[in-house]
């Protein structure tokens, strides 16, 4: 039975392979270790679709749990390729490229575990152990400001995941189970368990860019490397925001209800505005990412329709917002900076890059009919049939100040300004967000698919 | 028993307040040090109190005494002699907040953690000093915001997981093992690379000044 159920942890043991094959003192081997871990990664989860959910005293692997793995699986494999052309353009990288592929694969092995368990204190131990992994590779590059950055990161997310495991112990102490399961079926309602809860919203938000603790993210998808902005913004988000998931799921009571969609308002609101206030275009697609971040709390919240909206926002976000990353990545190795102004005609410069860049920016603040434009529907749909127009409308005001925002900016450095000196440029490298971009599209054909998964949670 | 538990929960808060005075980096690590060995005999003394529970206390004990106690400062003065060449002269010359600012802000956050914790918990556990975890928890963030010094920001983040240690052991008999280990190899892993970042965040700093205010606003 033990050796049967091994099978689930197959992405885990493929990453953690991989990480230790990179170790080896063979010249380049640490990229075919990483390619080879990341395709046997992806292969497996693919494969864990053909299973049965599992909910075991280890694992919990349902519908949810798939879409994650599925999603982990995609960016890991996309950001290994798009890694082996980036880190030529890094000139004083902080440790050699062996040491940025292993930390890379031990990273994607803990998002792996984290979305795997069904214990909530092993989720605590593998989000905590994503910080470990991913702070050395946020400081890649190297310089003053993207060390501070990752600095920054550290000491807040530490600090917000020091609150979830005060949560931990909280629900541990009111129920004497950490199961996920057992929770749902049965657990305390007093107000021990619900603080709980509601401590774990919080700490687990830090982690996932939730207002007020969202500070780190845009320092640190400023200054990463556009690879590892990518596999942030499109992945280790939404692994923080599915343990905030299980604990909605396991006491869905008004108060948690009501105080998710409230801490996802104020990210929806505050991201927004900040996006109007930016130079640097990564920061403004950090800020970006945190809106929809803000979407998919208030998704999970709302349960039902709401969810499905968040799994789709979830799946094709993470396609399109690491597709606008990777971009950023080609920009800012012909340009030289991140600032806005400093970047124009770029359809003439890098015609594929410039023609995708605004197809992506499209796709990420949710114009239809991108998918992400299908989920927010969703979201709206259920906002709508439980509560009541006036919010609903103040979020598709935030949401379009939002989509004018970016789009106008991305639209200035795509389509205005004089053709810049150089040669026109394309790069074996831009498939890797096209590509990404594509599939972020076909997510609204497995929409029917995923009501089929999220049957359970619904 | 009892009044032991609360004159080692007031000795720690002594420690943390010592901590928040205290402008020398590496003995605000010999601070952190000695608290992790009093959180450890507390541990002990936990399970000696509770025959009935079982062993994990003293395992966890003898955990903190090991990674808190002595692994975690050995790391970060290591970080710190191979930086400086005169280690214990390492110093933040400028907190943010006077010695008497502190002085009452933490009195007034032990006021608030006491506040809090007799208005929401206490009428569930019915533990008198329940409130030391948190008072710590609020000293220990203090010592975040109020400090710009990295290793001292450091400290004051492992005195948070050190209050935590404290709350599941005595407010609430501790987590499962499996989570409370695979907390404390978190911990090591993320101090070995906070060192890294220090020291490398230091040494820029020393060579170029502060200059990465502008870019990471807004």
């Amino acid at each position: 039975m033990i050796m049967e159920n091994t099978i689930y942890s197959l992405p885990l043991i493929c990453s953690l392979t991989g990480a230790l094959l990179c170790l080896l003192p063979i010249r380049s081997f640490e990229r075919i270790a990483s390619i080879a871990a990341s395709v046997a990664a992806l292969g497996s989860v693919i494969y864990l679709f053909s299973r049965e959910d599992i909910i075991s005293d280890i694992y919990h692997i349902d519908g949810l749990s798939k879409l994650l793995l599925l999603t982990i699986g995609i960016l890991y494999l996309s950001t290994v390729l798009y890694s082996l052309a980036y880190l030529k353009h890094i000139h004083n990288p902080l440790f050699k490229n062996r040491m940025y592929y292993f930390l890379l694969n031990l990273f994607a092995s803990s998002m792996f575990f984290s979305v795997s368990m069904d214990n909530i204190g092993l989720i605590w131990v593998g989000i905590e152990a994503t910080t470990v992994t991913s702070a050395l590779l946020v400081a890649t590059e190297n310089d003053q400001i993207t060390i501070e950055s990752a600095w920054r990161y550290v000491i807040i997310v530490s600090t917000g995941l020091v609150i979830s495991l005060i949560a931990t112990t909280f629900l541990y102490g009111a129920s004497g189970s950490l199961s996920i399961a057992s929770l749902m079926q049965n657990h305390p309602n007093n107000r021990v368990f619900l603080l709980g809860i509601l401590l774990g919203l919080i700490g687990f938000g830090t982690k996932a860019g939730i207002f007020p603790m969202h500070t780190w993210l845009p320092d640190v998808h400023g200054k990463a490397p556009a690879p590892v902005s990518a596999i942030f913004s499109g992945v280790l988000l939404p692994v923080a925001l599915y343990a905030m998931a299980r604990l909605i799921q396991i006491y869905d009571v008004p108060v948690v209800k009501i105080f998710s969609i409230t801490l996802g308002a104020l990210t929806v609101g505050v991201a927004s505005l900040m996006i109007t206030v930016q130079n640097n275009y990564k920061r403004m697609f950090a800020y970006s990412s945190m809106e929809n971040m803000g979407m998919i709390l208030i998704g999970f919240a709302l349960g039902k329709y709401g969810l499905i909206g968040s799994v789709i926002i979830i799946i094709s976000h993470g396609l399109a917002k690491s597709s606008a990353f990777y971009l950023t990545g080609n920009i800012l190795s012909v340009y030289k900076s991140t600032n806005l102004q400093d970047v124009h005609g770029l359809i003439r410069r890098m015609p594929a890059t410039g023609f995708t860049l605004f197809f992506t920016s499209m796709a990420v603040t949710g114009a239809p009919p991108f998918a992400i434009f299908i989920g927010e529907l969703f979201i709206f749909r259920e906002f709508v049939h439980q509560y009541n127009w006036a919010i609903a409308l103040l979020l598709i005001l935030f949401l379009a100040i939002a989509f004018i925002a970016v789009n106008v900016r991305t639209g200035r450095m795509i389509f205005v300004g004089k053709e810049p000196e150089g040669p026109r440029e394309f790069r074996a490298e831009t498939w890797v967000p096209i590509i990404n971009l594509l599939l972020s599209v076909a997510v609204i054909f497995l929409i029917p698919y995923l009501e089929k998964l999220l049957i359970n949670f619904i | 028993m009892e009044q032991t538990f609360e004159i080692l929960g007031f000795l720690l808060i002594v420690f943390t307040l010592l901590m928040q005075w205290e402008v020398y980096v590496n003995k605000v690590i010999l601070l952190f040090s000695i608290s992790s060995f009093i959180v450890a005999l507390f541990l002990v003394l936990l399970g000696i109190s509770r025959p009935g529970e079982n062993y994990l206390l003293f395992v966890l004990a003898g955990l903190t005494v090991l990674t808190r106690g002595l692994i975690i400062p050995i790391i970060m003065t290591r970080a710190l002699h191979s930086l400086y060449k005169k280690p214990w002269r390492v110093r933040e010359d400028k907190p943010i907040m006077g010695i008497g600012g502190s002085i009452l802000v933490s009195l007034i956050l032990i006021l608030v953690g006491y506040f809090i914790y007799q208005n929401s918990l206490y009428e569930v556990l019915k533990i008198h000093s329940g409130s030391v975890p948190f008072a710590l928890f609020m000293q220990a963030s203090l010592l975040i915001i109020s400090r710009k010094n990295a290793y001292i920001q450091m400290m004051g983040f492992l005195v948070m997981e050190n209050a935590v240690v404290m709350l599941s052991g005595w407010v609430f008999s501790g987590l499962p093992f499996i989570v409370e280990a695979g907390a404390i190899l978190d911990l090591l892993g993320l101090v070995v690379v906070s060192s890294l970042i220090i020291r490398v965040r230091e040494s820029a700093i020393m060579q170029e000044g502060d200059i990465y205010e502008k870019e990471l606003r807004g």
